[in-house]
């Protein structure tokens, strides 16, 4: 899957989230999930949850330790996928 | 150097279920998950900890600049719980914190700091409003959930 299509996926996810609907609308690599999105620290697990529902793999500790932008989602999505 | 987290139960409750299948494994260790279901309010017990845990980063991340999120490495224990009031520790990174909370009908507010002397000091602001930009003062550390913002000086 390109980026493109990984943001795709990811957007609608971390939409149940975020609570800067703009910054949401603008999302790309670079956007932070706490910083941009806004989304509350208590809800990352959420997303990571669901992330791990969507694309049905595992996300260890070690890397939702770098789960805090939509580019390291990306990275451990597609690293994890290429496990599968 | 002192941290501080405010939880707004209502919102808590409205924004995040805890019960989900593979919830609590990614936030707490298994003595704070043994906490948790063993307490008659375990929903209390996941927000006491979780404020713990915050208020512990947020004085971690600005020492060192790092983020990561990494919520069961923050361990809590020696958690002592008296009225609505409770103490206890977070090592982070090699790091003890000391904490102290305060749990009540609506929120639960816990204060951090890296030693014990600077947590009986600390004074504490709590104010209900949505215009999470405010300010009074100079605080060391702000936090906003829902509609509680809390302040602290130290």
């Amino acid at each position: 899957m390109s980026n493109e299509e990984l943001i795709i996926k990811l957007k609608p996810i971390v939409a149940n989230y975020a609570q800067d609907k703009l910054a949401l609308e603008q999302i790309n690599l670079d956007t932070d999930f706490i910083k941009d999105l806004k989304i509350n620290s208590a809800n990352l697990v959420d997303v990571i949850l669901d992330v791990e529902e969507e694309f049905d793999i595992v996300i260890d500790n070690e890397s939702m330790e770098r789960m805090l932008n939509v580019q390291s989602a990306i990275e451990i999505i597609e690293a994890k996928l290429v496990k599968k | 150097m002192i941290g501080n987290d405010i939880v707004d139960l209502e919102q808590a409750e409205r924004d995040s279920n805890w019960k989900r299948p593979g919830y609590l494994i990614k936030l707490f260790t298994s003595e704070e998950q043994f906490l948790i279901s063993s307490n008659i309010q375990p929903d209390c017990m996941v927000w006491l900890l979780w404020t713990m845990k915050e208020s512990a980063y947020k004085i971690d991340s600005r020492i060192s600049k790092l983020r990561e999120f990494a919520p069961a490495k923050l361990v809590c224990n020696n958690l002592i719980i008296h009225d609505n009031t409770a103490t206890g520790n977070v090592t982070y990174n090699d790091q003890l914190y000391f904490t102290k909370s305060v749990i009540e009908e609506s929120y639960i507010h816990t204060i951090a700091s890296i030693t014990p002397e600077e947590l009986e000091v600390i004074k504490i602001q709590i104010i209900e409003t949505k215009e999470h930009s405010l300010r009074f003062g100079n605080p060391d550390s702000v936090s906003h959930h829902g509609k509680f913002l809390a302040f602290v000086y130290a």
